[in-house]
Protein backbone atom coordinates (compact mmCIF):
# COMPACT_ATOMS: atom_id res chain seq x y z
CA UNK A 1 0.00 0.00 0.00
CA UNK A 2 1.50 3.33 -0.99
CA UNK A 3 1.73 6.30 1.27
CA UNK A 4 -0.77 8.17 -0.91
CA UNK A 5 -3.49 5.57 -0.50
CA UNK A 6 -2.85 5.13 3.23
CA UNK A 7 -3.23 8.85 3.87
CA UNK A 8 -6.38 9.10 1.75
CA UNK A 9 -9.62 9.45 3.70
CA UNK A 10 -11.09 6.56 1.70
CA UNK A 11 -8.25 4.14 2.55
CA UNK A 12 -7.69 3.76 6.29
CA UNK A 13 -5.60 0.63 7.14
CA UNK A 14 -7.82 -2.34 6.25
CA UNK A 15 -10.18 -0.28 4.07
CA UNK A 16 -13.11 2.02 4.66
CA UNK A 17 -15.76 -0.71 5.06
CA UNK A 18 -14.13 -2.39 8.05
CA UNK A 19 -13.68 1.01 9.71
CA UNK A 20 -17.36 1.83 9.23
CA UNK A 21 -18.17 -1.51 10.90
CA UNK A 22 -15.66 -0.79 13.69
CA UNK A 23 -17.19 2.61 14.46
CA UNK A 24 -20.75 1.24 14.33
CA UNK A 25 -19.77 -1.50 16.78
CA UNK A 26 -17.96 0.94 19.05
CA UNK A 27 -20.99 3.25 19.08
CA UNK A 28 -23.39 0.36 19.78
CA UNK A 29 -21.31 -1.09 22.62
CA UNK A 30 -20.52 2.43 23.80
CA UNK A 31 -24.22 3.30 24.17
CA UNK A 32 -24.85 0.08 26.11
CA UNK A 33 -21.91 0.83 28.42
CA UNK A 34 -23.11 4.39 28.98
CA UNK A 35 -26.55 2.97 29.88
CA UNK A 36 -24.84 0.59 32.33
CA UNK A 37 -22.93 3.49 33.91
CA UNK A 38 -26.15 5.53 34.11
CA UNK A 39 -28.08 2.76 35.88
CA UNK A 40 -25.04 2.17 38.07
CA UNK A 41 -25.14 5.80 39.15
CA UNK A 42 -28.79 5.38 40.20
CA UNK A 43 -28.29 2.08 42.05
CA UNK A 44 -24.71 2.46 43.19
CA UNK A 45 -24.83 0.16 46.23
CA UNK A 46 -26.56 -2.63 44.32
CA UNK A 47 -24.15 -2.40 41.36
CA UNK A 48 -21.19 -2.33 43.74
CA UNK A 49 -22.41 -5.49 45.47
CA UNK A 50 -23.06 -7.31 42.18
CA UNK A 51 -19.76 -6.22 40.67
CA UNK A 52 -17.86 -7.59 43.67
CA UNK A 53 -19.24 -11.05 42.82
CA UNK A 54 -17.34 -10.99 39.52
CA UNK A 55 -13.88 -12.51 39.29
CA UNK A 56 -11.39 -9.68 38.63
CA UNK A 57 -8.44 -12.06 38.31
CA UNK A 58 -10.08 -14.00 35.46
CA UNK A 59 -11.01 -10.75 33.72
CA UNK A 60 -7.44 -9.45 34.06
CA UNK A 61 -6.02 -12.67 32.57
CA UNK A 62 -8.60 -12.40 29.77
CA UNK A 63 -7.47 -8.84 29.08
CA UNK A 64 -3.88 -10.11 28.84
CA UNK A 65 -5.07 -12.82 26.41
CA UNK A 66 -6.70 -10.23 24.17
CA UNK A 67 -3.84 -7.72 24.12
CA UNK A 68 -1.42 -10.61 23.50
CA UNK A 69 -3.60 -11.73 20.58
CA UNK A 70 -3.68 -8.15 19.32
CA UNK A 71 0.10 -7.92 19.52
CA UNK A 72 0.58 -11.11 17.48
CA UNK A 73 -2.05 -10.03 14.95
CA UNK A 74 -0.29 -6.67 14.47
CA UNK A 75 3.02 -8.53 14.11
CA UNK A 76 1.43 -10.75 11.46
CA UNK A 77 0.55 -7.69 9.36
CA UNK A 78 4.10 -6.33 9.68
CA UNK A 79 5.61 -9.69 8.69
CA UNK A 80 3.28 -9.98 5.70
CA UNK A 81 4.30 -6.51 4.53
CA UNK A 82 7.94 -7.58 4.87
CA UNK A 83 7.08 -10.62 2.67
CA UNK A 84 7.87 -12.97 5.56
CA UNK A 85 4.83 -15.16 4.96
CA UNK A 86 5.82 -18.09 7.18
CA UNK A 87 6.39 -15.83 10.19
CA UNK A 88 3.15 -14.00 9.45
CA UNK A 89 1.26 -17.31 9.48
CA UNK A 90 2.95 -18.25 12.75
CA UNK A 91 1.97 -14.93 14.33
CA UNK A 92 -1.65 -15.43 13.25
CA UNK A 93 -1.61 -18.87 14.86
CA UNK A 94 -0.46 -17.36 18.16
CA UNK A 95 -3.14 -14.67 17.89
CA UNK A 96 -5.77 -17.38 17.35
CA UNK A 97 -4.50 -19.34 20.35
CA UNK A 98 -4.76 -16.23 22.53
CA UNK A 99 -8.33 -15.78 21.27
CA UNK A 100 -9.22 -19.39 22.04
CA UNK A 101 -7.69 -18.93 25.50
CA UNK A 102 -9.98 -15.94 26.04
CA UNK A 103 -13.05 -17.85 24.87
CA UNK A 104 -12.37 -20.88 27.08
CA UNK A 105 -11.58 -18.82 30.17
CA UNK A 106 -14.72 -16.76 29.62
CA UNK A 107 -16.78 -19.96 29.38
CA UNK A 108 -15.23 -21.10 32.65
CA UNK A 109 -16.25 -17.76 34.19
CA UNK A 110 -19.79 -18.11 32.78
CA UNK A 111 -20.05 -21.62 34.24
CA UNK A 112 -19.08 -20.32 37.68
CA UNK A 113 -21.63 -17.51 37.48
CA UNK A 114 -24.43 -19.86 36.44
CA UNK A 115 -23.49 -22.30 39.21
CA UNK A 116 -23.73 -19.44 41.71
CA UNK A 117 -27.18 -18.49 40.38
CA UNK A 118 -25.95 -15.21 38.87
CA UNK A 119 -27.99 -15.46 35.70
CA UNK A 120 -29.60 -12.67 33.68
CA UNK A 121 -32.60 -12.60 36.02
CA UNK A 122 -30.47 -12.00 39.11
CA UNK A 123 -30.26 -8.20 38.75
CA UNK A 124 -30.04 -5.40 36.20
CA UNK A 125 -26.24 -5.43 36.58
CA UNK A 126 -26.12 -9.11 35.59
CA UNK A 127 -28.54 -8.57 32.72
CA UNK A 128 -26.07 -6.00 31.36
CA UNK A 129 -23.12 -8.26 32.19
CA UNK A 130 -24.53 -11.22 30.23
CA UNK A 131 -25.64 -9.15 27.25
CA UNK A 132 -22.43 -7.12 26.91
CA UNK A 133 -19.95 -9.94 27.54
CA UNK A 134 -22.08 -12.43 25.59
CA UNK A 135 -22.15 -10.27 22.45
CA UNK A 136 -18.46 -9.59 22.90
CA UNK A 137 -17.76 -13.34 23.22
CA UNK A 138 -19.52 -13.89 19.89
CA UNK A 139 -17.36 -11.17 18.30
CA UNK A 140 -14.16 -12.82 19.59
CA UNK A 141 -15.40 -16.19 18.29
CA UNK A 142 -16.02 -14.66 14.85
CA UNK A 143 -12.61 -12.94 15.08
CA UNK A 144 -10.86 -16.29 15.66
CA UNK A 145 -12.67 -17.76 12.62
CA UNK A 146 -11.61 -14.77 10.49
CA UNK A 147 -7.97 -15.17 11.62
CA UNK A 148 -8.22 -18.89 10.77
CA UNK A 149 -9.33 -18.14 7.20
CA UNK A 150 -6.76 -15.37 6.75
CA UNK A 151 -4.03 -17.74 7.88
CA UNK A 152 -5.31 -20.44 5.57
CA UNK A 153 -5.30 -18.04 2.63
CA UNK A 154 -1.74 -16.84 3.20
CA UNK A 155 -0.45 -20.39 3.71
CA UNK A 156 -2.30 -22.14 0.86
CA UNK A 157 -3.09 -19.35 -1.62
CA UNK A 158 -0.14 -17.02 -1.22
CA UNK A 159 -0.57 -15.45 -4.64
CA UNK A 160 -4.20 -14.47 -3.91
CA UNK A 161 -3.68 -13.05 -0.41
CA UNK A 162 -3.57 -9.24 -0.34
CA UNK A 163 -2.44 -6.93 2.41
CA UNK A 164 -5.85 -5.19 2.37
CA UNK A 165 -7.63 -8.47 3.20
CA UNK A 166 -5.22 -9.26 6.00
CA UNK A 167 -5.40 -5.75 7.44
CA UNK A 168 -9.22 -5.84 7.33
CA UNK A 169 -9.42 -9.19 9.12
CA UNK A 170 -6.87 -8.16 11.72
CA UNK A 171 -8.69 -4.83 12.21
CA UNK A 172 -11.82 -6.83 13.14
CA UNK A 173 -9.72 -8.70 15.68
CA UNK A 174 -8.42 -5.45 17.15
CA UNK A 175 -12.00 -4.18 17.39
CA UNK A 176 -12.67 -7.03 19.86
CA UNK A 177 -9.66 -5.73 21.85
CA UNK A 178 -11.02 -2.19 21.81
CA UNK A 179 -14.46 -3.19 23.05
CA UNK A 180 -12.98 -5.31 25.83
CA UNK A 181 -10.62 -2.51 26.92
CA UNK A 182 -13.77 -0.51 27.77
CA UNK A 183 -15.87 -3.42 29.06
CA UNK A 184 -13.16 -4.55 31.48
CA UNK A 185 -13.10 -1.37 33.62
CA UNK A 186 -16.83 -0.64 33.44
CA UNK A 187 -17.93 -4.13 34.49
CA UNK A 188 -15.11 -5.32 36.74
CA UNK A 189 -13.29 -2.31 38.16
CA UNK A 190 -15.40 0.83 38.43
CA UNK A 191 -18.35 -0.16 40.62
CA UNK B 1 10.19 -2.82 18.30
CA UNK B 2 7.39 -0.28 18.67
CA UNK B 3 4.82 -3.07 18.77
CA UNK B 4 6.73 -4.82 21.54
CA UNK B 5 7.03 -1.67 23.65
CA UNK B 6 3.32 -0.95 23.06
CA UNK B 7 2.50 -4.47 24.23
CA UNK B 8 4.60 -4.04 27.37
CA UNK B 9 2.87 -0.72 28.17
CA UNK B 10 -0.56 -2.34 27.65
CA UNK B 11 0.41 -5.26 29.87
CA UNK B 12 1.71 -3.03 32.68
CA UNK B 13 -1.33 -0.70 32.46
CA UNK B 14 -3.70 -3.69 32.71
CA UNK B 15 -2.02 -4.99 35.85
CA UNK B 16 -1.84 -1.46 37.29
CA UNK B 17 -5.58 -0.70 36.94
CA UNK B 18 -6.51 -4.18 38.20
CA UNK B 19 -4.40 -3.57 41.32
CA UNK B 20 -5.58 -0.02 42.09
CA UNK B 21 -9.22 -1.03 41.65
CA UNK B 22 -8.73 -3.04 44.85
CA UNK B 23 -8.32 0.21 46.78
CA UNK B 24 -11.36 2.07 48.09
CA UNK B 25 -13.00 3.57 44.97
CA UNK B 26 -12.71 7.35 45.21
CA UNK B 27 -12.95 9.93 42.41
CA UNK B 28 -9.14 10.07 41.88
CA UNK B 29 -8.97 6.25 41.61
CA UNK B 30 -11.90 6.20 39.17
CA UNK B 31 -10.24 8.97 37.14
CA UNK B 32 -6.95 7.02 37.04
CA UNK B 33 -8.67 3.81 35.89
CA UNK B 34 -10.63 5.69 33.21
CA UNK B 35 -7.60 7.65 31.94
CA UNK B 36 -5.36 4.55 31.80
CA UNK B 37 -8.14 2.62 30.01
CA UNK B 38 -8.48 5.41 27.43
CA UNK B 39 -4.68 5.44 26.93
CA UNK B 40 -4.78 1.66 26.33
CA UNK B 41 -7.64 2.14 23.86
CA UNK B 42 -5.65 4.80 21.97
CA UNK B 43 -2.48 2.68 21.95
CA UNK B 44 -4.29 -0.28 20.36
CA UNK B 45 -5.88 2.03 17.76
CA UNK B 46 -2.80 4.01 16.84
CA UNK B 47 -0.07 1.35 17.14
CA UNK B 48 -1.72 -2.05 16.56
CA UNK B 49 -4.35 -0.86 14.07
CA UNK B 50 -1.93 1.63 12.50
CA UNK B 51 -4.24 4.60 12.73
CA UNK B 52 -1.05 6.64 13.01
CA UNK B 53 -0.63 6.31 9.23
CA UNK B 54 -4.31 6.94 8.43
CA UNK B 55 -5.95 10.18 7.30
CA UNK B 56 -6.53 12.72 10.08
CA UNK B 57 -10.30 12.21 9.81
CA UNK B 58 -10.02 8.64 11.14
CA UNK B 59 -7.61 9.72 13.88
CA UNK B 60 -9.86 12.55 15.05
CA UNK B 61 -13.04 10.50 15.34
CA UNK B 62 -11.14 7.78 17.17
CA UNK B 63 -9.68 10.24 19.67
CA UNK B 64 -13.03 12.07 20.06
CA UNK B 65 -14.85 8.77 20.70
CA UNK B 66 -12.37 7.65 23.36
CA UNK B 67 -12.33 11.01 25.13
CA UNK B 68 -16.14 11.31 25.10
CA UNK B 69 -16.73 7.79 26.43
CA UNK B 70 -14.02 8.23 29.07
CA UNK B 71 -15.55 11.54 30.18
CA UNK B 72 -19.05 10.00 30.37
CA UNK B 73 -17.75 7.10 32.49
CA UNK B 74 -16.01 9.50 34.82
CA UNK B 75 -18.99 11.83 35.16
CA UNK B 76 -21.51 9.05 35.76
CA UNK B 77 -19.44 6.98 38.20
Amino acid sequence: MTNTTTKSIAYPPGGILIWIIIYLELITFGMAMVALAYYGMQERALFHHDSQLLNKEIATINTIFLITGGFFAAKAVHCFKAKNIDRSARMLLWAMLAGVGFLLLKMFEYYGKLEAGLSMDYSSFYMNYWLLTGFHWIHVFVGVIILFFIRRSIVHKKELATIEDIEAGVAFWHMCDLIWLLLFPILYLLF
Amino acid sequence: MKLTSTYIVLFVCTIFIALISGLALSKPIIATIVVVSVIKFLLVGFQFMELKIAHNFWKYIFVIYSVVIGAIFFLLL
